[in-house]
């Protein structure tokens, strides 16, 4: 009894285990050159794809913020200037999610921090955030590398504002939802970190659900997918769609989040 | 109370049976000298203490609860394998980390203390891909020793370490668990280097513990013998059966061992004597716990 009563253990509470390991996730990120090359990678996409074809008849687009999002929530794919916008932000930020998170695998980190008291929810957790906030510094590179290019293209800026900012603020929404899905995607596959970069870029291209709204058409149940909200929050936006991004993105963020909490608890971390 | 307590631990690799069966106390304070030969589920048991890999069946508690419990596993300190750093941070970012993850209030000033016991302080800014063997060895048992915890779990930690390195680390756990209420499970090859301060031992064979015991039941377990070289061996050993007609024998590459509690100055004479043998070479020693290892192996087989 004497014992026992010697071992006092500290119960630390949620926040401060998330806030711990938050700390420790957001130093790596940004002391980590990774970080710094997919916001840059970001920033120049914009001009990547407008140099493929912003002029002439057949150019990708007429006006600047279609480089953001496209004019319509379209899912069949007809031409690459409807595909290619701040979506592929989420491209790039799977292949970083899987770096970062493989690396935590490969140095043994993960044995280090689970040998104490941290708890693997938490773990996905602090992973999700890290990854939606990456994806979000993304998005805001890509945006202004975006409305750099359309300037320097001469393309036209003419937009309603309020579709526009519902837009942005659906598709940064989506990041939470994606990076869940990307963290859940490298709990499973650990130091094989090839395979979820692979599996994060085809998921993360919308191949999926493109190839769906083939099958079914046009049509918006395709919302319920994270490739869909993001298709969904375009130039004709508003404020319902940002209510369809966010309900899509909390709602997968935790499907995903309780499913890798399941994989780590019942397969060896290391 | 007892720090570990294991009972029926099994744990499948698809069919290998790493752990199979395993019983195991570890008392509170004691500096528990895990043994076995390679694949013999040391590194797996000792994972399994740690909740990095699931147990497959079985009990283990950690002070009394669940291993599973997050306060009790706050309080170990842990080095297996090697130690889980980020290969282009330093050492000291490394360590920041770590005490991040174990909500250490004034981290600098505990990581100084760490890297201080082992002898690293001036390794601090290396990057740890630059760090040498031994200097990772230290880095992961400063590792282990962050936070201070009361259970230390140290998977061969003297490997790669110099001299010195083996004597602080002696020194470290002698002084954790005699002054501080720490307890410390050690599995390690260098059965030597252990003998020096476990107070407990654990020898595990094919996933099951073949046999536990105190330092004081090893020793008494491992007699004293006097050993002795003559001219011509098979003359001396026959003398020796006669002389010493109630004693055990050994013989091995021309060495004779007599477990009997005889003076060896007197047994020298008493062969000299009766028996006209001259000794060529004459003293005591003890079974060390690598014969002792050694021989419950072979019995096994």
């Amino acid at each position: 009894m004497e014992n026992e009563r010697l071992l006092q253990f500290e119960k630390p509470s949620f926040f401060t285990r998330l806030k711990g390991m938050l700390g420790v996730d957001f130093y790596r990120l940004f002391h980590t050159p990774l970080f710094y090359i997919f916001i840059a990678i970001a920033a120049f996409i914009p001009a990547l794809v407008l140099m493929g074809g912003a002029q002439g008849e057949n150019a990708m687009y007429t006006n600047a913020w279609q480089i953001i999002a496209a004019d319509s929530p379209l899912y069949v794919v007809r031409n690459m200037g409807e595909y290619a916008n701040m979506n592929m932000v989420f491209i790039f930020g799977g292949i970083m999610v899987s770096i970062f998170i493989g690396h935590d695998y490969q140095s043994g980190y993960v044995k280090q921090l689970f040998t104490t008291h941290a708890k693997k929810q938490d773990y996905m957790l602090s992973k999700t955030l890290l990854g939606a906030f990456s994806m979000l510094c993304m998005c805001v590179t890509y945006m202004i590398g975006g409305m750099i290019s359309g300037a320097a293209a001469g393309l036209s800026f003419k937009v309603n504002v309020g579709s526009l900012l519902c837009a942005i603020l659906g598709k940064m929404i989506m990041s939470i939802g994606w990076a869940s899905l990307y963290t859940f995607i490298n709990v499973i596959f650990r130091r094989k970190f090839g395979i979820s970069i692979a599996l994060c870029f085809v998921l993360g291209t919308g191949i999926p659900v493109i190839g769906a709204a083939a099958l079914v058409g046009n049509s918006a149940a395709l919302n319920i997918f994270l490739y869909g909200s993001s298709v969904y929050a375009c130039l004709s936006a508003n404020f319902i769609s940002v209510l369809v991004c966010l309900a899509c993105s909390v709602v997968w963020a935790a499907i995903y989040n309780i499913l890798g909490t399941i994989v780590l608890y019942r397969r060896d971390v290391y | 109370m007892n720090a570990i307590e294991i009972r029926n631990l099994h744990k499948n690799f698809g069919e290998k049976r790493a752990v199979d069966g395993l019983d195991m106390t570890v008392p509170e304070g004691a500096i528990y000298g895990f043994i076995g030969e390679n694949g013999s589920g040391k590194s797996t048991t000792e994972k399994l203490i740690c909740g990095l890999i699931q147990p497959s069946g079985g009990e283990i508690k950690l002070f009394g609860k669940e291993h599973t419990d997050m306060e009790a596993r706050g309080r170990i300190g842990v080095l297996i394998e090697a130690p889980g750093c980020f290969p282009n941070m330093t050492v000291w970012n490394n360590m920041k980390l770590q005490a991040a993850n174990l909500g250490i209030k004034n981290e600098d000033e505990e990581i100084r203390r760490v890297l201080h016991l082992v002898r690293m302080d001036g390794a601090a800014n290396n990057k740890f891909k630059n760090c040498s063997l031994g200097m990772r060895q230290r880095i992961g048992i400063a590792f282990a020793l962050l936070g201070n915890p009361k259970l230390l779990i140290l998977d061969e930690p003297i490997n790669g370490l110099d001299a010195d390195g083996m004597r602080i680390m002696r020194e470290i756990l002698v002084d954790l668990t005699q002054n501080h209420g720490c307890t410390a499970l050690i599995s390690s090859h260098i059965l030597g280097e252990l003998e020096k301060i476990a107070t407990h031992y654990g020898i595990i064979r094919g996933g099951k513990m073949l046999k536990e015991m105190t330092a004081e039941e090893l020793a008494a377990d491992c007699p004293t013998y006097i050993y002795l070289k003559a001219a011509y061996t098979d003359r001396a050993f026959a003398a020796c059966r006669q002389a010493f007609a109630r004693a055990e024998f050994d013989e091995e590459k021309g060495e004779i061992r007599i477990y009997d509690k005889t003076s060896a100055e007197e047994a020298a004479s008493r062969l000299y004597n009766d028996f006209g043998i001259a000794v060529t070479e004459l003293g005591t020693a003890k079974i060390s716990l690598e014969e002792y290892y050694i021989d419950l192996m072979k019995e096994g087989e």
